[in-house]
């Protein structure tokens, strides 16, 4: 049998050498990171909740004398329909596109990737990562191009003889969605990919030596191996996509109607179109809500980890 | 005795297989570029995806001008520094996470890293005040500082994960030698890492290159804007419309440089397997 | 000594955060400027530029600062507020669209300019409803109008010859712009007889080059100056709605899904128009912007393959056309350490040879009236004079901080009509209500 080291549980693990020390030395490593943070982040972010109690706008009178409202701003939130149906969409945008599209399609990327040949896998990789890397306008813009009614997509099925349709008009959002998975599928293979690499090649090895199947030998060593990396990826990616906008702005600008309006949309409509940063602050505090629910899913997962 | 070749013939199926799904797929994610070719190349490109009447390289020429050079060179400073800066900050903030049991820097990380969705439009306003109360508006420096506190906690928490895959047991081996925590980290953990920070680095510079935002309000100085800033110019005006030609050409050239940095990063992606080889050996 | 190499890191990044150099000076030596630079919409940077030097020149120990803020419209208005917001960084003179200017007034932002403005020659050139577009609410005005845009039909001569219409085109009422559309869908197949702008997706453009351009041609307006209240629902506006019903649900207008693309503006103006595709188009007097050479759609057959005509109102009522305008000004910063200097450079970069400049740079309707008889002003564009003779017929939208959430409103009622998700009725209910909560019930009056 192959001996191998699990990955395990560290922290409850001290170095001997180390034991004497206090938990202040330990903390030092900290400071310059944390120290950086708390100097231009956590402030920003506490003013963001106390905006979100205000009725402070970018213009008018709430620019030179802004109030504090008490709830206002959330109980108005959750009298508009508006807002439950962003929210509603901005979740199911979150999971068809982020833990569902670029979560598992970057997980099949990377195993298919993985100990293929090098000029494959840069090519693929370069193709993948170069839809990661453009900026999100040009994104936008090119599948605003390609969905639309005279774009390639439809250039393309017209040529084998279907009929298009339009696409962004009659499904925004899965043709938002589709997008984001498109945009965003690199960046889970990456982390799969790091993640593969150290995944033992013996023990696979000795595993298919002994008769597993190869879906035997992904199911019941890969995955296991990848838990933690898979976690870490959901959460990275689902805060990633609670953030998309400039994708969505372009390619529908959050229609027809308010068919694909995310909270980010609708954010920004209320924050710099109709300039009241407070109503604005208190969606990103709900925003983070959201993110900070799908988080914790995240970590109980993590924690059941043997 | 075991017989290696009943299995090889099925390896060679399934290599087939995969070889084919990677092309499929390579294809699916080629596809929507098909515009930004075409447009960056033809003379009166449209939304329509069309194969010009005749080929010309005008789009890129015209948008290599000094101004747009110089924003590209901003945006490197930009992005390598934060993504440098980054890796700095958040190596030695993950050891003691991943290695000691750490009573606040855990749910206080935690807590950070809910804060990275915040859109950054929420926050801004203090993010100015701030800058104009410290002194720091229209500096590069600063704004590097800022954009890497934005990626921070992401970084940090990426880190203290990749490190938590390192074995401890290699690190115990050199305790017993005596090395201390940060040569540990140095000598033993990093070079582990190299994947793992190699994702870091690539997912901060990317972060930093295409933000918009960030620089667009903390510099005021256009000599000093970036070229996710500069790339806004071909996008429709006030009354005018995209140029879509030099929209494309810019945007193929403002991709490069990230595509590049994964083209490195991919071979020591690469490299790492050897590594690992080498140290379980 | 991994303290030591912490402590080492952390002070390497105080010294290069102290190091950074700050943000421009506040003194009153040095007038600030800011305005919108983005891709080819130059015109204010050029004018600053040429006048720097004589500023300079004419105001000996001042310096004149050109903050040039890249971006888009939003964008630029972000940044310039939260210049404003502090001392220190708030510019002495910005350059802002008209319709801020009673909500920056009310954010204390901008200096009244009264007692300048009655001691300056010039201000007597200025077009009546100019002026108006710089006064706020409270009465006071603060800013200085840089020129205007005007909307009304533009049409296609050669498929209006294959309709059987003349080249002259003016119609004199709302049914005969539906007559001619009524002729070209029957005659001219495969083009859009007429583009009404309606709908989200193409954002401000619905309410004001669509819908306003409408209810402005009734008995009826959006905002009543007298009363002080939103006017809805009303009769006009009832008939605004059917209008848009009748265009779209009759194949007169362009299809759902192009009216509703976040795109359509941009596509009528380069594609449609330039491809021959669309007949008639309720727009802006900008168009040819992007059609003259080095424009983003170069087309120099425009002005001869294109009419202008104004928008009838409704039955043909006095003063027979309508116009809606917006357009940008000159506003000093309350905050300013040098206001006689910021108002001089005010003066300076609207005289009327600096006037004539921007218009012509940043294709702009002339708001004087001695620039608009300057034959310089009127060459090199044969519709100019078209629209800004529109000038004496034109008004602007009720410039209140609460129109953008009504406007938004607006095109979404626009977007049910047309959509028919909603009867034009029970749209104008709807909208109705909107508006109530938006403005407050006291501030809206219905007319019927």
């Amino acid at each position: 049998m192959v001996a191998v080291d699990l990955p395990e549980r560290t922290a409850t693990r001290r170095p001997p050498a180390r034991r004497g020390r206090r938990a202040a030395g330990r903390a030092l490593p900290l400071v310059p990171a944390f120290g950086l943070l708390a100097l231009f982040f956590v402030g920003p972010i506490l003013w963001c909740v106390y905006a979100s109690f205000t009725d402070i706008a970018l213009t008018g009178a709430g620019a030179s004398t802004p109030h504090l409202v008490g709830l206002r701003n959330y109980r108005q939130m959750f009298s508009d329909p508006t807002f439950t149906k962003s929210l509603w969409l901005t979740v199911v945008f979150l999971i068809g596109s982020a833990i569902i599209g670029q979560n598992i399609g970057g997980l099949i990327l990377a195993l298919l990737m993985n100990g293929r040949r090098r000029i494959v896998r840069t090519v693929v990789g370069i193709i993948v990562v170069g839809a990661w890397v453009l900026p999100e306008l040009v994104a936008g813009f090119m599948w605003y191009a390609f969905l639309s009614d005279t774009g390639t997509l439809n250039a393309i099925l017209h040529a084998v003889g279907l009929h298009g349709k339009s696409w962004l008009y009659s499904m925004p959002l899965a043709s938002v969605t589709i997008a984001n998975i498109w945009r965003g599928t690199a960046f889970s293979m990456l982390v799969y990919s790091a993640a593969l690499s150290n995944v033992p090649d013996e023990l696979l090895e000795a595993a298919a030596v002994d008769g597993a199947s190869a879906f035997a030998r992904l199911r019941h060593i890969t995955l296991p191996l990848m838990r933690r990396a898979m976690l870490t990826n959901l959460m990275t990616i689902t805060l990633q996509t609670l953030g998309v906008f400039t994708l969505i702005f372009v390619m529908t600008g959050g229609g027809p109607g308010t068919k694909s309006q995310t909270l980010p949309i609708y954010m920004y409509q209320e924050a710099f179109k109709f300039y009241h940063l407070g109503y604005g602050a208190a969606l990103a505090i709900v925003l983070l809500a959201v993110g900070g629910l799908f988080s914790i899913v995240y970590l109980r997962g993590m924690r059941k980890e043997v | 005795m075991p017989v290696p070749s009943p299995t090889a013939p099925r390896r060679r199926a399934v290599a087939a297989v995969a070889y084919l799904m990677l092309a499929l797929v390579g294809l699916a994610f080629l596809l929507p570029f098909g515009w930004l070719f075409l447009a960056s190349i033809s003379e009166q490109p449209t939304l329509s995806t069309s194969i010009p009447d005749r080929l010309t390289l005008r789009n890129f020429t015209d948008v290599l001008t000094g101004d747009n050079l110089h924003a590209l060179a901003n945006s490197l400073v930009l992005s390598m520094g934060a993504a440098l800066l980054t890796l700095l900050l958040a190596a030695p903030a993950a050891y003691p996470l991943s290695r000691y049991s750490q009573r606040f820097g855990r749910p206080i990380l935690l807590g950070l890293i809910f804060a990275t969705c915040l859109p950054v439009t929420a926050i801004m306003v203090p993010v100015y005040g701030l800058f104009v109360q410290l002194d720091l508006l229209d500096s590069i420096p600063a704004t590097t500082l800022f954009l890497t506190a934005t990626g921070l906690p992401m970084a940090i928490w990426m880190m203290k994960n990749f490190m938590d895959d390192v074995p401890i047991s290699l690190e115990e081996a050199a305790w017993v030698d005596g090395a201390s925590g940060l040569r540990a980290l140095l000598r033993i953990v990093l070079p582990l890492m190299v994947p793992g920070t190699t994702v870091v680095f690539t997912f901060t510079f990317a972060l930093t290159w295409g933000n918009f935002f960030v620089p667009f309000i903390l510099l005021i100085d256009p000599a000093k804007q970036p070229a996710a800033v500069a790339i806004y110019q071909y996008f429709g005006t006030q009354g005018g419309y995209a140029s879509y030609g030099l929209l494309a050409a810019f945007s193929i050239l403002y991709s490069l440089p990230v595509v590049l940095l994964y083209a490195v990063a991919q071979r020591t992606l690469g490299n790492a397997f050897a590594m690992q080889g080498a140290v379980k050996g | 000594m991994r303290r030591k190499s912490a402590l080492v890191m952390t002070a390497v990044m105080v010294a290069a955060t102290a190091s950074a150099c700050g943000g421009g000076s506040s003194d009153s030596k040095t007038i600030k400027v800011a305005y919108q630079k983005f891709g080819n919409f130059i015109g204010a940077d050029e004018l600053f530029k040429k006048i720097k030097p004589v500023f300079e020149q004419q105001n000996p120990g001042l310096k004149l600062k050109l903050i040039p803020i890249e971006a888009d419209e939003n964008s630029y208005y972000t940044k310039l507020n939260l210049m404003r917001r502090s001392p220190k960084t708030a510019p002495d003179v910005a350059y802002e669209d008209t319709f801020f200017v009673n909500s920056d007034a009310e954010a204390r932002f901008l200096m009244p300019l009264d007692d300048d403005l009655k001691s300056w020659p010039d201000w007597s050139q200025f077009v009546d409803a100019a002026k108006a577009a710089g006064r706020a609410a409270d009465g006071h005005t603060y800013g200085v109008p840089m020129g205007t845009d005007t909307r009304g039909l533009w049409f296609n001569k050669q498929i209006f010859a294959k309709a059987g219409l003349p080249a002259n085109w003016q119609p004199k009422t709302w049914n005969d712009i539906l007559a001619a559309a009524r002729q070209i869908k029957a005659r001219v197949p495969g083009v859009i007889p007429l583009n009404v702008y309606a709908g989200k997706g193409v954002g401000e453009a619905s309410s004001m080059q669509g819908f306003e351009m409408l209810l402005y041609g009734t008995d009826d307006k959006l905002y009543d100056d007298q009363t002080k209240k939103w006017v809805v629902p009303s009769r006009g506006m009832g008939a605004a709605f059917d209008f848009l019903k009748t265009v779209y649900s009759s194949g007169l207008g362009p299809t759902q899904q192009q009216a509703l693309d976040p795109h359509w503006s941009d596509n009528v103006g380069g594609q449609e128009l330039p491809k021959g595709k669309l007949a008639i188009a309720l727009d802006g007097s900008w168009l040819p912007q992007a059609w003259i050479p080095g424009g983003a759609n170069a087309w120099p057959q425009w002005s001869s393959v294109l009419g202008t005509a104004a928008m009838p109102t409704q039955n043909g009522q006095a003063p027979g056309k309508v116009s809606l305008s917006g357009g940008w000004l000159l506003s000093v910063g309350a905050r300013t350490k040098n206001p006689s200097a910021a108002w001089k450079l005010v003066q300076l970069a609207l005289n009327k040879e600096n006037s004539l400049f921007f218009y012509i740079k940043a294709t702009q309707v002339s708001v004087r009236n001695d620039v608009a008889a300057d034959p310089k002003y009127l060459e090199g564009n044969p519709t100019q004079k078209f629209w800004t003779d529109l000038v004496s017929v034109t008004q602007y939208r009720p410039a209140y901080s609460v129109y953008p959430q009504i406007s938004n409103q607006l095109q979404a009622a626009t977007e049910a009509v047309v959509t028919n998700q909603a009867s034009p009725r029970s749209a104008m209910n709807d909208f109705a209500g909107q508006v109530k909560q938006i403005a407050g019930p006291d501030k809206v009056e219905a007319k019927s």
